[in-house]
Formats: structure tokens, sequence, C-alpha cells
């Protein structure tokens, strides 16, 4: 962040369209101020709704964990759908005010700061709660374990390996026998250090994993904000106080998190002219999880320097001469990963909504060929539209966002990762498109609001 | 788009391309007509997304009625309140006619000789017309070859593979019609 010499009702560099805005009245202010609170506090109290109903412990919801909330125990009711659904509507709700007031009143210091406080009491408030919504972090815990306890390498086997190990227990019954899809770089870094803290230990070290990547990626966020010369503040709120990353992303301690980190990283050093560093951390990320390779090809198009490229394979020859004893490669054979992840239906992709709207019962291979052909075709259009001077941030957030919604398995974090992106490019349409993505996807699952099923 | 103002190219190897395939560091202003393009697609794909998700919710919606309703069936006519029933729908053919399973008497979820109820039509006061119905072996997937004891539609229809155990339940279930 920059100091401002005028203390803190300074404005913030950025747009100067909002500047205009504001100065509208400060009768229309007070009132914008006081709405924003309020959506503020229906963020709070949302989150500490499902976060402290959450703590009750295994509901259908939440899923079966070692005891690590339990001092939240004893004011909350167990996690319905009912009530779970109606806080998320509540968040979202209170989002979309503080979305749609953001301009009007970031522009000093002291907005700021409140903009600042309010994401990380999400993040807090989420970071010291139970694990909500995915059995995935189990997953990650597994495969460390499979590593380093049990000597066996977790990208040729699935946790079955480990029937008898401690997490075996708690992982989604659907990969069991799937070995991992992470790339060497996490596996390596953030999940075999930390095994010997125990499962439970390694549970609170992936959760404070995931809060350091969120505020790692939410403070990058707003320096590209700053080096575009946009308002950070509206940047930092639709990314940090956005109900699929506060509530899925990091109530999950999903890794994508850390990906994204890498990500921003990528998207600060370019901007800071450091194209080497820049493209050696997209290739990090990738080596965390493999979608964030999709940034590459445009940053290298529309930088069309050689130390890029050459960072991205000083990356890649640095991990794989430190992965490769250890996994072989397995563990570099993203390819394989990718094809076998596209194979994946659920059901809330969108790929399984528009078969329905057909009157077919779900996907078929065909329609695997269609969407990836679709998928082609527009980043072969965004890649056309890089090379003539087209933002490659916004081309990348673009391909992320599509990659999103013609997969086969759509997962509420997949809606993520090109929302850092849409913030910091000038293209507003790909922040309509991510939100408007995500808002179909909130909406999907509200069906059991509607009809709830009697036990 | 990014920054709208026009750019030039870099002086380099490039400019043997002729100019509309050169590579440039900006776009060049007047790309409205694209710009209106692309809008319009994504506005008909998100619209199309819409739809599919409105569809969805109420096809869930749906099922979810449906499923209160032929549990209710299940329970007003075994005279047993039990909570683990299984469900299962004709997700081959698409068509509302689901099979309810539960246990005969107390115990753990198909511990039990089972009791199986299918159910169609549309639902009247809260439950939906049982046609037929027959037993289920315990711990057995429901299959033909685990069957026995139909009644009703299912006699027609040959659901039954297997003749009825010594001593298990199998008379057919008052209220079902034929």
């Amino acid at each position: 962040m920059h100091a401002s010499p005028e203390g803190a009702a300074a404005p913030l560099r950025g747009d100067g369209l909002v500047a205009a805005r504001v100065s509208g009245g400060s009768g229309a202010r007070r009132w914008a101020l006081a709405l924003a609170g309020l959506c503020a506090l229906v963020l709070l109290a949302a989150t500490l709704e499902i976060v402290l109903d959450a703590a009750l412990g295994h509901a259908p919801l939440i899923p079966r964990s070692p005891e690590i909330s339990s001092w939240l125990q004893g004011i909350g009711e167990r996690l319905g759908y009912r009530v779970f659904l109606i806080a998320l509507l509540a968040f979202t709700a209170a989002y979309a005010g503080l979305l749609a007031l953001a301009p009007r009143l970031a522009t000093d210091r002291r907005s700021a700061r409140w903009a600042i406080a309010l994401v990380a009491a999400l993040n807090l408030i989420v970071f010291a709660g139970p694990i909500l919504f995915s059995t995935d972090v189990f997953s990650y815990i597994a495969y460390a374990r499979m590593g380093v306890l049990h000597g066996i390498n977790p990208y040729l086997h699935g946790p079955h390996a480990i029937r008898g190990d401690a997490v075996y227990t708690y992982i989604g019954s659907d990969w069991l026998r799937t070995a991992t899809a992470y790339g060497p770089l996490y596996t390596l870094l953030f999940s075999y250090p930390l095994v010997p803290l125990g499962l439970k230990g390694a549970l609170w070290g992936m959760k404070l994993e995931a809060l350091i990547a969120s505020t790692v990626t939410l403070w990058l966020t707003w320096r590209c904000a700053r080096q575009r010369e946009l308002n950070p503040v509206p940047a930092l709120i639709a990314v940090g106080a956005n109900p699929l990353y506060v509530i899925y992303g990091l109530g999950g301690a999903h890794n994508d998190l850390i990906m994204t980190a890498f990500m921003m990283a990528a998207v600060s050093l370019t901007l800071a002219g450091r194209d080497a560093p820049a493209a050696a951390a997209v290739v990090a990320g990738a080596l965390i999880k493999t979608v964030a390779a999709a940034l590459l090809p445009f940053m290298l198009l529309a930088r069309r320097n050689l130390s890029g490229l050459l960072g991205a394979i000083a990356m890649v020859v640095v991990v794989a001469v430190v992965s490769l004893p250890i996994f072989g490669l397995h563990g570099l054979n993203i390819i394989a990963a990718l094809n076998r992840d596209a194979a994946l239906v659920s059901t809330d992709s969108f790929a399984t909504e528009i078969a329905h709207l057909l009157g077919k019962p779900g996907v078929f291979p065909v329609d695997h060929d269609l969407l990836k052909l679709a998928l082609v075709a527009i980043v072969m259009h965004l890649l056309w539209r890089t090379w003539r001077g087209y933002d490659w941030v916004a081309a990348s957030g673009w391909t992320l966002l599509a990659i999103a919604v013609t997969s086969t398995w759509l997962l509420a974090w997949y809606t993520l990762w090109s929302l850092p992106l849409a913030v910091v490019t000038r293209d507003r349409r790909l922040l309509i498109a991510t939100l408007g993505v995500q808002a179909l996807f909130i909406a999907h699952q509200t069906a059991p609001l509607f009809s709830p099923v009697s036990k | 788009m990014s920054d709208a103002s026009a750019g030039l190219p870099r002086k380099s190897g490039w400019e043997r391309l002729p100019e509309r395939l050169r590579p440039r560091e900006h776009e060049l202003r007047g790309r409205g007509d694209l710009r209106r393009i692309e809008s319009t697609l994504l506005v008909l794909a998100f619209l199309l997304l819409a739809v599919a998700v409105v569809n969805d919710v109420v096809l869930d919606t749906h099922t979810a009625t449906r499923i209160t309703a032929d549990l209710r069936t299940w329970r007003t006519l075994t005279g047993r309140n039990y909570h683990n029933i299984s469900v299962e729908q004709d997700l081959e053919h698409h068509t509302t006619r689901d099979i309810l399973c539960g246990n005969t008497s107390p115990g753990p979820p198909g511990a039990l000789p089972q009791i199986c109820l299918i159910v169609t039509g549309p639902i009247v006061h809260g439950a939906r017309a049982a046609h037929g119905g027959f037993y289920l072996l315990p711990y057995t997937p429901n299959k033909r070859i685990n069957r026995y004891a139909c009644f009703g539609s299912a006699v027609p229809e040959d659901l039954c593979g297997r003749a009825t155990p010594p001593g298990a339940p199998h008379a057919p279930l008052a209220g079902v019609d034929g």
C-alpha cells in the first residue's frame, strides 16, 4: 500500500469517475455508509452462524473431522440445509450490496481500513471454525502421510493403500482409490512438512496455509489494483468478502488459495516489469494446481520476450530436479491428471444442468468432446486477442472462467479462479461474468429451500 | 477491453508480418463491433446457463416433493414410522416411478427382510399410489434374484426371482392397488 501524506482522510489513488460520484452530497454518503455498515454486519453474522453451527460436528453439510473447534460448541445448533442456505443467501445479498456501495465509499484511508478490518474478521472467523463442506483437506493430508509415514508414492496410489491410517475414515469415498492430482510443489512444500504435526496438527497447518494464502492473495490483489491505477478497496471487497471465497474456499482450506496467491504474484511481478520471476510464479502455481498454467501462454504472448520463457523453464527444471527422485515422472505428468479429472462429472456442473435441460440424464462422452472443443475455440480467440493487444490478465481470467464453466466437474471454489484477476482488469465484463456464474452456482444450491425432504 | 488507447507494434522482426497479423502492445480503438459480438455471446451463454439452473432447481424441487410424498406413502401403508427408507428412482427411463424399501420390523437399516413398494402417479393429499411391491432379502441389493413374494403390479411385471424363504414375512400389503 502507498503511504499518504494527507493522513486518515486522504483520497485513495484510483478511479477518477469514482471520485466524481462521491462528491454527490454528504447526506447520500451518510446513507451509503449506514447501508454498508449494515451489509458488513450481515456478512459477519452469516459467517458466525455457519461456523458456530458447523462447530457442532458432523452434519449432512459438514464432513466428519477430528475435533478441532470444540471450543466453539454450545452456542449454535447442528447445521442443516435450511439454515445454511438462508445464511448463504443473506451473505450473498449483503456482499452484492457492499459491492454496489464500495465505489461510493472507498475513497479515503478510513474506508480502506474498515474494508481491511471486515475482510480480516471474515477470514479469522472461518479460520477458527471447523472444515466446511468438503473432505478435500483430508485427501491432502492422506497423500502427505502416504509419502512421509508409509513410503507410498501418492502419484501412483490412492489413499486406500493406507487403510489403517488415522486419516482414512475422513477421506471422501470418491477419492479413496484416486492418486493425487496436485502438483509436486504442493505435495513437497505445503503438505509433507505438516505430517510430523500429527492429524490434528496437520489439519490446523492446512487451515493456516489457507489463511496465509488468502492474505497474500488479497494483499497482491490490492497491490495489483494500485499498480493498474484502479481503486483497491472495491477490489479487496470483491475478493475477500466473496461468499464462495470465504465460506467454501477458505472454509474448506482448499489449496486453490495457494494457487491463486502464486497467480497474483505473477500478475504483480509482470506489472513491475519482472517477467522471468513472473513466469516462474505461474509455473509454481501450476505445480500446485495445474489449472494455473492457463496464465502462461497469455503472459508470454503479451510480453514477447525471452526472459519469461526462461523463467518458466527454470522453475520447471528446479522442481523436476527435486521431485523426480521422490515421485518419479508421475509427479510431473500433468496431462494424465488433467485427463482423469476431465472425465469426472458433478451435479453442480453447468454441463450436467444443460444435459438435464435437454432431457438427457447426464453428460455423455460426446458432450465431453463438445465442451473441450468449445474451450479450445474460446482459448484460441483469447490468444488472438492477446496477440493484438488485449489485456493478458483479462484473457487469463476469461480462460479460467471458461475452464470452470465447461468443466463437467464443477465445485464452488473453481468459480474463484478468475475472481482476483477480474478485479484488476479494466474489462468489467469479466468481473460481471465471474459474479454471474457464482450467482448461478449459489442459485443451484437452493432447491432444498423450496421443498425440504422430510426424513 | 484493456487500456483502449491505440498502440503501435514494437520495432522488431514482427514488422515483416502484414499489419493485421502483427502483435500490438495495446488494442486499437474502434474494436466496438467485436466487443458487441462478444458481449452478445456472453449474454446468450449466461441466459442459457440461467435457464438450465432454474430448470434444474425446479426438477430437484419436484423430485424432493415427490420423495417426501413417497416416504409418507410407505409409512402410511406399512404402518411403520421408520426413518431409514431407501428410495430408488427410475433413472433409466426418467419416469416418476419410485421403489421404496424399508425394514419389516425394527432393526438396523437393511439388516432384516425389507418390504418394497412401487409408487407411481400424481401426489394427492401429500401421498402417491402404490400399485405393487415385493419383499427383499436382508443385506442384498434390489435385484430380481433377491426379491420374493411379489404382489400387485409386481406379479405381471415378473419382478421376483426367488421363492419365499421359510418363516420370512410375505403377506401382500393391504391398501396397495393391484
